[in-house]
């Protein structure tokens, strides 16, 4: 057997430093990173990368940072496995692999131009919030923007700060819901679903990008299509077990559809016919 | 049919040819294990090879795509240094049958699709293969003609077919005219025996009858009115979910990523192995969640893999007709059955159609 | 940094699976560059009171004096690890449920049996907590190197969720069933690299039942070859009756 060192393989990482983690609930941490040879992460929002802990092992994590920050870029990571575990031990300084990114994603250019209606699930806002801060970095290129975010407890809310600031916005219609209080939350209570009919929106203007637990999907696209939203105007994310990024290894495949690869970003249109999809 | 591109080899001399490619490389050829059982294995000398044999348990997929696969190498000692590697040998493999070829011609235009396997490609380059022609079926298990895969087309390098006196060798590349040159045994072809090779495949066709009553460019019609077939919900009692369909398949490619540390704890290598989607672990996620829970949903992704998906991905079909996963199926799930089945649960949704 | 302290204990069982450990070959001097085994009984005299950052325990727990020890032994150590069938499922120690305890205690002490007052056998973590299970009887020394790192590394090891079939093919080894022999292959958790089957035998199913088997579909099996199904639940019982108490 010759062993032979192969540069171009599609399995070599980029070496990120970690620059901060940030706690943001008691499960997620949001890791800001940059690759140590200064190159520039080129990526849309939706596409995900895989993210290496040499010795644990590697996992596709969808990108949370606006494409145009030039700084660096971040994900959001919720502890549940063997890796997600490792990364959050980890602190600024940190050396971790990435490879990618991969993917479709929002299609930017089809969304220019329309109203956005962004409604994430949980963990599903990470994806989004790269969307969300895109359209605010050019906010003039898109119409109304709302965002509905829903978490199980007011505990679970992901990215405190900028839900705040979002909230605030003139520009922006925000709301937010808990499917279980407490004692000091006073927003709403309820499912994602109870926050869409009273969203004011034009169907035929809007696109929808929707991201969130398995279970979520079927009911927030019912209250979509009640509302008059054309199925090819409806975004969803996939989340899939991706294990190589590149439609090779089948882990992550829907039917003739690779998520990886042809998604994770799917129009509702494309899979709607499918069993395996939702 | 170039009367250049043929020679002749008698066929008490087949064992000198077996023995003379040993010193240019390894040489891995169909051995028995007994029980009808054949393995693709290393071989010392012409007398461990089976001429005659029923596909092996493992296909040469095996040579392409390795079982475990290193693909990197990291140090993380003070600084992480990571390495993409792979393995790779000169090999040729003796007596491969046409279905397999058919195989790996399915896997190299998954693997040479972009992002290309840059490994898998290394790898293709230093395998030589030589191939026997199927005179008759295997056996019964086998559905070859369905799938157009009876007949030597294309990906060999050399293919040997058995005449009444000779074995007659098309010569398919200059990998394969530099393997004949290396020794005198060799005869050249008259137009004789390329008129008895011409009777020889229209006896096949006589020989080799398509299996399943249908025929291949109905598939993606026949599957895309099969989605929620019962054949699959049969199977969901059947299937004991063992894998062995997938591992044993010439054209499954799914694989695992995986990694260890050495004992020291700073080093170790990141590899890949062969998995399948029949396992509970496949289409699970981090939460917990499994997208092909049921056995029926995990058989029937299957059966699309084979018959649908890449239909549309790549234009080829996925079944080389090999018969390898119906003799393997402690549950006796046969391929055949299977599409006969569904070809008669679909034309009775016809029929009923109609009146 | 010092090594952690890693410890060796048995309760009902052969020591077949430490043995496994002190036979380990070559890696033994790979492995002892990054622990340092301060108690293991069948190796060496020394003892350690302190704390144990790993302890492996071999044997299932039978008796009362077992019980509190593995209790102490458990508020010992910080990681501790199942090792071996009769530690993780209970293993043929758990075929002695299958009577009633006096019966047990009669056919073994004869009529002095209540001075040797026994229990239902039951699996390590039937009875405390266990970090990682190394399954096995005996044990198979890869796995176990990999679960040791996997412990240092402070990873989980997952025990692979699939049956024994599914290494064996790979191995490309005759099927058992086609040389007309029962194997308990089809509904065996893998891990062993069916080390078994490579060597000749068949799957005794020492590593327990693989997770979501197909009952109805192997009884089905079980008719095309002719197998009586009772015999195949007395293979199971061999290694399998304390996951009753599960």
């Amino acid at each position: 057997m010759a062993k032979v060192v192969i540069k171009d393989s599609p399995y070599n990482l980029k070496k990120a430093k970690i620059l901060d983690v940030k706690t943001l609930t008691e499960k997620e941490k949001l890791f800001k990173l940059v690759f140590e040879d200064k190159t520039w992460l080129d990526f849309e929002p939706g596409q995900f990368i895989m993210v290496s802990l040499m010795g644990i092992g590697e996992i596709p994590v969808s990108i949370c940072s606006s494409p145009l920050n030039r700084h660096y870029f971040e994900i959001c990571v919720r502890a549940v496995g063997k890796v997600t575990n490792s990364l959050h031990k980890l602190k600024a300084g940190d050396i971790i692999g990435v490879r990618g990114p991969y993917g479709n994603g929002f299609p930017i250019k089809s969304l220019e131009g329309h109203d956005l209606l962004i409604i994430a699930g949980g963990l599903g806002i990470a994806p989004l919030r790269s969307l969300i801060l895109y359209s605010i970095d050019n906010r003039r290129d898109f119409g109304e923007i709302h965002i509905l975010f829903g978490c199980k407890t007011p505990g679970e809310l992901l990215f405190e700060d900028e839900i705040e600031e979002w909230s605030k916005r003139l520009d922006i219609h925000f709301a937010c819901t808990v499917d279980r209080a407490d004692p000091d939350w006073k927003g709403n209570v309820g499912l994602i679903t109870s926050l869409i009919p009273g969203v004011d929106i034009d169907p035929l203007r809007t696109y929808a990008a929707v991201v969130g637990p398995p279970v979520m999907y079927k009911f927030v696209i019912k209250e979509l299509l009640a509302k008059g939203l054309p199925v090819d105007q409806i975004l969803l994310s996939f989340e899939r077990h991706m294990k190589c990024g590149m439609g090779k290894c089948g882990r992550c495949q829907i039917q003739n559809l690779y998520c990886c690869k042809d998604g994770p970003v799917f129009t509702f249109k494309e899979i709607m016919d499918m069993a395996e999809a939702l | 049919m170039k009367i250049e591109q043929y020679k002749l080899l008698e066929k008490s001399l087949l064992k000198d040819f077996i023995n003379s490619l040993i010193p240019i490389a390894n040489v891995y050829a169909p051995v028995s294990k007994g029980f009808n059982n054949y393995v693709f294995q290393n071989i010392k000398s012409a007398d461990e090879v089976s001429i005659k044999y029923i596909p092996t348990i493992i296909p040469p997929k095996k040579f392409f795509l390795p079982k475990k696969e290193n693909i990197l190498q990291f140090f993380i000692e003070d600084e992480l240094k990571v390495e993409p590697v792979t393995e790779y040998e000169n090999l040729i493999i003796f007596g491969v049958h046409t279905c397999d070829i058919a195989g790996i011609k399915c896997l190299n235009m998954v693997l040479s699709d972009k992002p290309k396997d840059t490994a898998y490609l290394i790898r293709k380059k230093h395998v030589t293969i030589i191939g026997i022609e199927c005179n008759d079926y295997c056996d019964e298990y086998a559905s070859c003609s369905f799938v157009g895969a009876h007949m030597p087309t294309t990906g060999y390098d050399l293919m040997f077919t058995e005449l009444s006196e000779y074995f007659i060798v098309h010569i398919h590349s200059s990998k394969g005219m530099d393997i004949i040159e290396k020794t005198d045994i060799f005869k050249d072809a008259s137009i004789a025996q390329l008129e008895e090779l011409k009777i020889l495949r229209n006896n096949k066709m006589k020989i080799f009858n398509n299996e399943i009553p249908t025929e291949r460019r109905y598939l993606p019609d026949l599957f895309d009115r099969s989605f929620n077939a019962n054949v699959w919900k049969e199977l969901e009692q059947k299937c004991l979910s063992c894998g062995n369909c997938t591992a044993v398949c010439p054209t499954c490619y799914c694989f695992d990523i995986k990694e260890e540390v050495d004992l020291t704890l700073k080093a170790g290598e990141r590899y890949r192995v062969w998995f399948s989607c029949q396992l509970d672990p496949f289409a699970k996620v981090a939460g917990g969640h499994d997208f092909r829970k049921e056995r029926s949903a995990r058989q029937r992704h299957r059966f699309y893999r084979k018959f649908r998906y890449h239909i549309d991905r790549y234009g080829m079909v996925f079944c080389t007709g090999c018969g390898r996963c119906s003799r393997t199926c402690m549950a006796k799930i046969n391929l055949k059955e299977v599409l006969t089945s569904l070809i008669r649960e679909s034309e009775a949704k016809i029929w009923r159609k109609w009146l | 940094m010092s090594k952690p302290k890693v410890a060796f204990f048995d309760f009902a069982c052969c020591e077949g699976c430490q043995l496994q450990v002190a036979n380990i070959g070559e890696p033994l001097i790979d492995l002892l560059d990054i622990v340092q085994v301060v108690e293991f009984r069948e190796v060496m005299s020394e003892k350690w009171d302190g704390e144990f950052d790993v302890s492996f325990i071999e044997g299932s727990i039978t008796d009362e004096h077992a019980v509190e020890r593995i209790k102490k032994i458990r508020e010992r150590s910080k990681i501790l690890v199942a090792l071996g069938s009769c530690a993780t499922i209970g293993g043929v120690n758990g075929m002695k449920n299958s009577f009633p305890l006096e019966e047990v205690g009669k056919y073994v002490y004869g009529e002095s049996y209540k001075f040797f007052p026994t229990l239902q056998t039951k699996a390590v973590h039937q009875v405390v907590p266990v970090d990682y299970f190394i399954n096995g009887c005996p044990i198979y020394q890869p796995e176990f190197i990999t679960v040791l790192k996997c412990i240092l590394q402070g990873i989980p090891y997952y025990v692979p969720e699939y049956p024994v079939c599914v290494e064996c093919k790979l191995n490309e080894n005759v099927c058992m069933y086609d040389r007309g022999l029962t194997c308990m292959g089809p509904v065996t958790k893998a891990g062993c690299n069916s080390w078994c089957i490579n060597n000749g035998n068949i799957c005794y199913g020492c590593r327990g039942l693989t997770i979501n088997p197909n009952t109805e579909g192997f009884k089905e099996v079980l008719k095309k070859y002719n197998i009586p199904e009772d015999f195949l639940i007395k293979k199971i019982e061999m290694y399998n009756k304390c996951k009753e108490l599960d």
